[in-house]
């Protein structure tokens, strides 16, 4: 059974699940974003880990497309020009270069559209320009770049090519002020959303970085947030917000209140039934098994929850939304992205 | 191996604070002086009170910034991140003894990645000694035969009622509570015959993708526990000399009843936190306040760590920290990895390399611990894994050394600066001939001038390479 939600104005229904366990090649290791090209590419940034030299090569940009062609992949870890240590976001120019966040290296890679490594800016500290842990980056309208330096609890704008514009922002709690942000969008106003992920809200500022609005209180409620990792906005209004702690997706409607909430309804993809028909005994146990176990967390409900039942969320690290209408929910520890639609 | 074979001791400040920071060393793992100081105001008896009730303490703060930062470690899907996930806790936990007991009864119920292929099974399993590892003995038996590793560990999953696997049953009582000779081989039989059924959901599917290792196509699913009613045998059983259609309920019931269990936990106990050379005399007073208080975990801990034998100078700095009391004492002694850092799993990696994998023993057994953690090998790993740990001066731990240093006078002479390095340490009792080695450093440099700028950096330098030498000391090793 897969999920449909229904608010008056929109259905937001699960359609289908791209990915697979792969250190290499076709699939993802811990994907953590994505951006996304056209003609239904997906750039999928996978962070791998832990940082051993054995694991270094699971570090890479897988890409495919929406309808699960692969394509290709490019990237590696290490440090040297061009290469990941802790890659956490990824976003696309409408020049069709691709950048790339290092929050351990404290950089921005730049990438062309084939994945040919062209320049990276950053340097760590926490003076205007400064990066410390960089999570997320956006493309603005305008097309500069928004990065949520996460450390010094803060968003920067920057030319495409690293120039600093401004900044907004400091730890706190008020309105205006972060903690530890995460995940930013900008809408077609060039409005900037940002993930405020240990404040458990998601807050809005003008492209001058004034406050607008937010959204969310701590808990896990309806309208409720715990630990946003990711936000995106399409063209109607509608927030989605990748509420890691709580191991689904919260859609906001234009008039700010809950539209939806998506736990998670992976099913099996193509490159994953490719394996099962490699592994007929597997798919056949598989076959005499309940994929919904009654699960009995003793700790952390949701998260364990989604560590029993395979089709949930668990983790998930970001969500996008394109022209057509098509939700893209990263699942961080399930190694693959799940897509819903939205119908009006 | 004790501090005192061959040399006499050379002790610094007083013998309260030497009694408390032998507590604080053996119930957690690697007090700083500044913990040591906060004890010592406590009092002895209210911190082991402290010590002994963990949950008025916060759980870990930083969970979700490790999950955040370290995603390997949100899905524990493998070994290496688990390990790094268990230092984690050990170095910034607020709760040491609950730590250190998951430790202990990891070691005592030992289940491995290596059968399982599971990293996230084996960590839960370590959660449910985290919640359960100071209360009733039978609470932590109970919880552990429904535990899905353990369950998957010693085959529980294959013991059905037409055809019972004795692995579970047999272990319980050899390994886990009573110890072999106080039992028959058909007590094992009626045990296993009791756990019939106790298994976990999916277990053909399961069983499957362990045995290949396969994580396809989404990663490991968490096994969840499953009572199976029609496969459990509720026919007439008599174990230990009672009879009646006994379930895994009953079996532990009548387990804990029995003097031999006392005995047995005492005496693993003692040997964990006490001392490796048994003393009958003092496994017996910690197996009476078992039997007197029905298996209270909590109240045999509060009866070993208040006791005489546990305050004894000769059991002091005698037992040979496990490489995870190393490793994680001595990032805790730097302050080191307070927040998430890709090189947690460096850290991991020296346990591993000193011959201890978390989550992974080499057998059912467990580790073969006290003085066979030392060999020449891992013992050049335990140097200079703590050596490398303490030299970085912008480590916050080691600044706040070099700071109490600093302090302890504008000038320093080699004997004195001696003294204050070990008294910022916490470590306050060496041997002479460690005091020697230290002095022998210090001796080139004269007097270390805290009061000059010309000279600041310098001393500051020379006082982590002396703190390099201090737990490269043979007393580090010990606790």
């Amino acid at each position: 059974m897969t999920t449909t939600a229904t608010t008056a104005a929109a259905t937001f229904q699960y359609s289908h699940t791209v990915g697979f366990l792969a250190y290499q090649g076709r699939g993802f290791i811990h994907p953590v974003d994505l951006a996304l090209g056209d003609g239904g590419v997906m750039y999928v940034l996978n962070r791998g880990g832990p940082e051993t030299t054995a694991r270094l090569n699971h570090k890479r940009v897988c890409v495919c497309t929406v309808d699960e062609g692969y394509i290709g992949e490019w990237g590696h870890g290490g440090i040297d020009d061009g290469q990941f240590w802790w890659p956490s976001g990824i976003a696309r120019g409408a020049d069709g270069r691709l950048y790339v966040t290092d929050e351990a290296l404290q950089r921005v890679n730049v990438f062309d559209a084939d994945g040919n490594f062209l320049r990276y800016w950053g340097q760590a500290g926490d003076a205007p320009g400064q990066l410390n842990r960089p999570a997320a980056i956006a493309v603005a309208p305008d097309g500069t770049l928004l990065v949520s330096d996460a450390l010094n609890h803060r968003v920067q704008r920057f030319t495409a090519d690293g120039e600093y514009r401004h900044g907004w922002g400091q730890f706190g709690k008020q309105s205006g002020q972060f903690d530890t942000p995460w995940g930013l969008a900008c809408n077609a106003a060039g409005h900037v959303l940002v993930a405020d992920w240990r404040n458990d809200r998601v807050q809005a500022f003008s492209s001058d970085g004034r406050f607008i609005g937010q959204w969310g209180t701590s808990g896990d409620g309806k309208g409720q947030l715990n630990r946003p990792a990711a936000v995106a906005v399409d063209d109607e209004g509608y927030i989605y917000v990748a509420d890691w702690g709580n191991e689904r997706v919260q859609i906001f409607g234009p008039d700010g209140a809950t539209a939806a909430i998506l736990h998670g309804d992976a099913t099996i993809s193509t490159w994953a039934a490719d394996y099962f028909a490699a592994n007929p005994d597997e798919a056949d146990a598989r076959s005499r098994s309940d994929l919904f176990p009654a699960v009995n967390p003793r700790r952390d409900h949701y998260r364990e929850t989604s560590a029993g039942v395979e089709s949930r969320f668990w983790g998930p690290t970001s969500v996008k939304v394109d022209d057509a209408g098509r939700i893209y929910v990263v699942d961080s520890c399930r190694h693959r992205v799940q897509i819903y639609r939205k119908h009006r | 191996m004790t501090l005192t074979q061959n040399a006499h001791r050379v002790a610094i400040g007083d013998a309260d604070t030497r009694r408390i920071a032998h507590l604080l060393r053996r119930a957690g793992f690697g007090p700083t002086r500044g913990e040591i100081e906060r004890a010592a105001d406590l009092g002895y008896a209210a911190t082991v009170e402290e010590l002994l009730h963990p949950e008025a303490q916060p759980d870990l703060e930083i969970e979700d910034l490790i999950r955040r930062y370290h995603v390997d470690q949100n899905s524990l899907m493998l070994l290496e991140s688990s390990q790094s996930y268990w230092l984690y806790r050990i170095i910034n936990t607020r709760r040491p003894l609950e730590e250190k007991m998951a430790l202990f009864w990891h070691g005592l119920f030992a289940t491995a990645y290596g059968k399982l292929n599971h990293a996230k099974a084996v960590v839960n399993q370590t959660h449910t000694f985290r919640r359960f590892g100071l209360g009733k003995f039978a609470d932590i038996l109970l919880e552990l035969s429904r535990d899905p590793a353990m369950i998957f560990w010693l085959d529980n999953k294959d013991n059905h009622k037409d055809a019972p696997n004795e692995n579970y049953g047999r272990e319980l009582l050899e390994l886990f509570s009573m110890g072999i000779g106080n039992y028959t081989e058909d007590d094992v039989k009626m045990a296993a015959r009791a756990f019939t059924g106790w298994t976990i959901d999916n277990a053909e599917y399961m069983s499957i993708r362990a045995s290949r290792d396969s994580f396809w196509p989404y990663g490991r699913i968490d096994w969840q526990f499953r009572y199976r009613d029609d496969d459990h045998d509720d026919s007439e059983k008599t174990f230990l000399g009672r009879s009646g259609t006994f379930g895994g309920e009953d079996v532990i019931d009548i387990i804990i009843q029995q003097p031999a269990t006392a005995h047995y936990v005492a005496g693993k106990l003692y040997g964990y936190f006490v001392s490796d050379r048994p003393d009958e005399g003092a496994i017996g007073q910690l197996a009476d306040e078992f039997v007197r208080t029905g298996g209270d975990i909590r109240a045999v801990m509060r009866c070993l760590f208040l006791s005489d034998f546990f305050a004894d100078d000769a059991v002091r700095l005698g037992r040979v920290k496990s490489p995870a009391e190393i490793v994680g004492g001595t990032a805790r002694l730097a302050g080191s990895h307070r927040f998430p850092e890709w090189t947690i799993v460096n850290l991991a990696m020296d346990v591993n390399f000193m011959g201890q994998e978390i989550l992974n023993p080499p057998t059912v057994e467990g580790w073969h611990t006290g003085a066979e953690w030392i060999d020449t090998g891992n013992l050049v790993e335990r140097i200079n894994a703590a050596g490398i740990g303490v030299r970085d001066l912008a480590s916050p731990g080691v600044r706040a050394i070099v700071d109490r240093v600093k302090a302890a006078g504008p000038a320093l002479a080699p004997p004195q600066l001696a003294e204050a390095c070990l008294d910022a340490v916490g470590m306050f009792e060496v041997s002479a001939a460690t005091m020697d080695s230290l002095l022998a450093m210090a001796a080139p440099w004269g007097e270390l001038r805290f009061d000059r700028a010309d000279a600041l950096a310098c001393s500051e330098s020379r006082v982590t390479e002396l703190l390099q030498l201090i737990v490269a000391a043979r007393e580090y090793q010990l606790a």
